[in-house]
Formats: C-alpha cells, sequence, structure tokens
C-alpha cells in the first residue's frame, strides 16, 4: 500500500509514474478494442449476411483466442519489432472471438417484424438501420465489448515485456528489484481498472437497453 | 377517402409451383372495411403486402383512386398507409409516445408539434395518455400492444388501412372488444381498410365487404349477407358456415323473414330493419306477440313472426343447397 499512497508515484510527465502507466495501459486498450472492432464489424456482417461463412469464422477466430498470449507477441518480433504494434495485434485477434459473436448475435435477435414495420411506414433503409437495427443491436454488441475491454484490460499486463509500457511495468520492475509493494501496487491497479471499465461499459449498456432486459455477453 | 383496385393481380414466387396470387381482380371503395377471408396459405398476406409496395405483383396492377401503386414512390406511398400486424411489432427501445410518433417523426417533424395529436391517438384507442405515454412496450399486455400499434398506423391519419390479423393473438375476449372498438373507430375515421382474417365470424362481424380466397384465387367477394345467402359454391359455403342455422341468425337481417301479408296495424313492438334474425326471434319470444312490425327509417315496412322467420331460415337453406 505504501507504494500507491506515495505521492511522488502519480507524478505527471514521468514515463513510470502511477499515472502515465495508467494513460499508457487504457491507451494501449482502447486501441486494440476499436481496431479489434473495426475489424469484426465487417466479418459479422458478411457472416449474418452468409450464414455459412460464420462457422469457419468463428473456428477460426477461438483458435487464435487460444494461442498463449505470450508466445504470439514473441513470435511477431521477427517481423514488427519491440513496438506496439506486437502487442496491438495480438490485443486485437484475442477480441475476435466475443466481438464477431456478440455483434451477429445482437443482429440476429432483432424481431425481423420490427424490421418489416419499419419499412412498412415509409422508413428508407438508412433510417432502418440507424433508427432500428443499431439501437436494438447495441447493447448486446456493448455487452461483448466488455467482455472484450476487460480481457485486453488483463493482457495488456505483459506489453512492458515488448517495450511497451502498462501497469504491467509495475509488476516486471517489482520482481527484479525485489519490491513486494510495488507488485502488488501493479496488481491491485490492473484489477481496479479491470473491474470499473466493466462498470462503466455495464452502466452504457443499460443506458443503451432502455426498455428491454439487459442482456448477458454472448462467451 | 381512396379506394383500392386490384386488377388481375398475380403474384409468383420463384421456385413455387402455384402463384400465391393468381389474377385477382376487384374493388375495394373508399371507407368501407373489406376483409380478406381464406385459410391459411391463400394468399391473403402476400395480396395485401402489395398495396403498399413490401412486394410488387408479377403481372397485374393495384390502384389507389386509380393511380397504379408501381408509379409511385414507395417511401412516399408507404408513409400514407397505416400497416397493423398480428406479431405488433412495436419498436421495443421507444416508448409508447415514440412509438406512435414515428411516422411523423420520419418525417422530421418536431416532438412537440405531434405531441397533442399522439395523446388525441392514445385516447382513441382507448389507452390514457398520462399513464401510458412513457411506457415501454416490454409493459403493455398483448391487447395494450396491439392499440398502440394501430394509434401508430394512424398517426399520419392515412386515407388506408392495411391490417394483417392484427387480433389474430389475443384471447377471445379481448379479440371481441376490440373488434367492437375498430367499428366504433371507424364511425369517426372513414379509412379504407383492408383486413386480413382467417375467422369467418370476425370476417361477418367487420366486414361491409368479404373477399374469399382460396389457392390464391379470389373465389368471391360480396357483402356479409351475400356470402350467407347466396355463397358462390360449395367452398364459399362450407367455409362461412352458411348452412349454420346459428350463423345465419346471427348475421342476416330480419328483411329477409318478412311476412308475405304485409303490415299488420295491430302488432304492438316494432324492430328495425337492420335487427338480425337471431334478435327478433328473441324479441318475439320476449314480447308474446305474435307479430312484430319491422321499420325502416321509422316507416313500417312489414312485419315477422315465429312462422316467417322459420320459412325463410327452410327457404335459404334449400336455395343454398339447391
Ligand atoms: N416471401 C415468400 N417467398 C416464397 N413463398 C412465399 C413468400 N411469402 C409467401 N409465400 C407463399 O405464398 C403462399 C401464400 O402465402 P401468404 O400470402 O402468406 O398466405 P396467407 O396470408 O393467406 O396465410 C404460401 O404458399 C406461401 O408459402
Ligand atoms: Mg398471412
Amino acid at each position: 500500500m505504501q507504494y500507491l499512497l506515495d505521492t511522488r508515484h502519480w507524478i505527471l510527465g514521468e514515463p513510470t509514474s502511477i499515472t502515465s502507466l495508467l494513460v499508457a495501459h487504457l491507451r494501449i486498450t482502447a486501441i486494440s478494442v476499436l481496431i479489434g472492432l473495426a475489424v469484426a464489424f465487417p466479418l459479422a456482417l458478411v457472416a449474418v449476411r452468409h450464414t455459412r461463412t460464420y462457422l469457419p469464422l468463428i473456428t477460426v477466430a477461438g483458435i487464435l483466442y487460444t494461442l498463449p498470449s505470450l508466445a504470439f507477441m514473441a513470435l511477431l518480433i521477427p517481423f514488427t519489432g519491440l513496438t506496439a504494434t506486437t502487442v496491438v495485434i495480438p490485443l486485437v485477434l484475442y477480441a475476435q472471438v466475443v466481438l464477431i459473436r456478440n455483434i451477429v448475435a445482437a443482429i440476429q435477435a432483432i424481431d425481423p417484424w420490427v424490421v418489416e414495420v419499419g419499412y412498412a411506414m415509409g422508413m428508407t433503409t438508412r433510417q432502418v438501420q440507424w433508427r432500428v437495427v443499431l439501437p436494438l443491436a447495441l447493447p448486446v454488441i456493448v455487452a461483448g465489448v466488455r467482455v472484450a475491454t476487460v480481457t485486453t484490460i488483463g493482457i495488456a499486463t505483459i506489453a512492458p515485456l515488448f517495450g511497451v509500457p502498462s501497469l504491467g511495468y509495475l509488476i516486471f520492475q517489482g520482481f527484479n528489484t525485489s519490491y513486494a509493494d510495488q507488485v502488488m501496487a501493479g496488481v491491485i491497479l490492473v484489477s481496479a481498472l479491470a473491474i470499473l471499465t466493466d462498470l462503466a461499459l455495464l452502466g452504457v449498456q443499460r443506458l443503451l437497453s432502455r426498455g428491454r432486459r439487459v442482456s448477458p455477453a454472448t462467451a | 377517402m381512396a379506394s383500392i383496385t386490384f386488377s388481375q393481380v398475380t403474384k409468383r414466387f420463384p421456385g413455387a409451383d402455384r402463384p400465391a396470387v393468381d389474377t385477382v381482380s376487384f374493388t375495394v371503395p373508399a371507407d368501407e372495411i373489406c376483409m380478406l377471408l381464406g385459410t391459411s396459405g391463400s394468399g391473403k398476406t402476400t395480396l395485401l403486402r402489395m398495396v403498399n409496395r413490401l412486394g410488387d405483383p408479377t403481372s397485374g396492377q393495384v390502384l389507389i383512386d386509380g393511380v397504379p401503386t408501381t408509379e409511385q414512390d414507395p417511401i412516399h406511398l408507404r408513409r400514407g398507409i397505416g400497416y397493423v400486424i398480428q406479431q405488433v411489432g412495436l419498436f421495443p427501445h421507444l416508448t409508447v409516445e415514440d412509438n406512435v410518433r414515428l411516422v411523423p417523426s420520419i418525417t422530421g417533424e418536431p416532438a412537440a408539434k405531434s405531441r397533442p395529436r399522439v395523446e388525441a391517438l392514445l385516447r382513441l384507442v382507448g389507452l390514457p395518455p398520462a399513464e401510458y405515454r412513457r411506457r415501454y412496450p416490454s409493459q403493455l399486455s398483448g391487447g395494450q400492444a396491439q392499440r398502440v400499434g394501430l394509434a401508430r398506423a394512424l398517426a399520419a391519419d392515412p386515407a388506408i388501412l392495411l391490417m394483417d390479423e392484427p387480433f389474430g393473438s389475443l384471447d377471445a375476449i379481448t379479440r371481441g372488444r376490440m373488434q367492437q372498438e375498430l367499428l366504433r373507430m371507424q364511425q369517426e375515421l372513414h379509412k379504407t381498410i383492408l383486413f386480413v382474417t382467417h375467422d369467418v365470424d370476425e370476417a361477418l362481424t367487420l366486414g361491409d365487404r368479404i373477399a374469399v380466397l382460396a389457392e390464391g384465387r379470389l373465389v368471391q367477394v360480396g357483402t356479409p349477407v351475400e356470402l350467407l345467402a347466396t355463397p358462390a359454391n360449395a367452398f364459399v359455403r362450407r367455409l362461412m358456415g352458411a348452412d349454420s342455422i346459428v350463423r345465419q341468425f346471427e348475421y342476416l337481417p330480419v328483411t329477409l323473414a318478412l311476412d308475405a301479408a304485409g303490415v299488420r296495424p295491430h302488432a304492438a313492438e316494432s324492430i328495425t330493419a337492420d335487427t338480425t334474425l337471431l334478435e327478433a326471434l328473441l324479441r318475439l319470444i320476449q314480447s308474446e306477440q305474435p307479430a312484430l312490425v319491422v321499420e325502416e327509417a321509422g316507416r313500417p315496412i312489414g312485419h315477422v313472426t315465429l312462422g316467417s322467420i322459420s320459412r325463410s331460415v327452410r327457404r335459404h337453406r334449400s336455395g343454398v343447397q339447391a
């Protein structure tokens, strides 16, 4: 606790201060999840339209998910070196299975009669997509984003092994210098970040689910 | 005010061995309720969906006030046609109020402007706005949801209302109440209503006119009385239950059973010409009189007796079987 409470460890601008590491951790998480979404969205739309592509897609994403993260990132070093790219590529790929699953489930769960009524009342295709499909799908998609984000926050802990700063720095540095309090600080901060992010996204999900049941993620 | 005309309308789905709708021609006059009656798969929904261009005919035309629908922009056309379906299809993420003002809102009308109209519509369909406006569809019963569906369809004040088995999933009591309320509303609204049902009693209760479909073909179109009194063939007779004395008593008017002997001045009680045979019979029994005067617009046009009613039903049945 000593480490956490010492204000010197929170100084802004200091590259290894808690504040800087927290920001770095959030940044690598946000970048990975956003790129993950950008990749998963079109893939999910393809899977919805051509249902036969769903199984191969989700199988490949599932296999990628089982690769050990440390080994995966190490394998990329010859190609991308000790850069953020080495960390982000696996994080993006890990998120695919849960994101694709949830986006597909979100769209498939939409009552086709609601869409039919949308068209029947004179909505344009764009209006149906923005006013009906998206608001109905979003809560389930956010449920998937929640799971993906929390997982990403966890794995991003090992980023410092590849020269990319994150809260994991405190843990590895603490181990190297046998500074138990620093290790504990790292563990507590990563856990707190994961829990708080999960709660914040749950709040977003609640907000988006007005009028409906808050659905769990399709994991 | 809008009439709907089907002219040689055929709809063929790819891969089907017969057309879903097969050269159907008839007209629904403005301000009438026309029932599309037929068994499941007879093409009722397919025919209905061609009116608002959710599907276009393979050949033939649907005309609204004489203008072919295919010459009209589907988006614009649909905004002027109300659509109510059995599955209701309320938007679960919108409140009752926002569901009802959907058509005004997609045309860009601000919420404040449509508010009074939304409240009037909710009152019309029997939902006090103060209590229901802010509710979500998940907080409504099946009957209440369908009331909202009806209010939503009426929001843009369309001249035409398409209804596809709207009361089909409601319990019998709620269904009966909704049917009566639709009739009450129609007296104010004067919409041209095309109403799909497979329920003969619903067709007889609501229809100014009934179009009977079988395997995509129009078998007969006429008023309820015409369909019961002069079914075009054995299929219609069986479908309508035209042989059933109960059904005849329930739906045929007393004017079909006037006594040949003309007005009997000493009959004490009178009934109106639109009274059903069943009501006339009950009144005869209750009044303990030998005859009742039948009046049209306050003028006596004849009288009925137990004998004349029973003769008319017998004549009618043998006529049907002939
Ligand atoms: N989109 C479609 N594609 C192929 N066949 C269809 C489609 N819609 C309806 N049909 C067929 O057309 C026929 C009439 O269907 P429908 O109009 O729904 O009947 P109803 O409403 O009277 O029950 C049925 O045989 C049905 O299987
Ligand atoms: Mg149908």
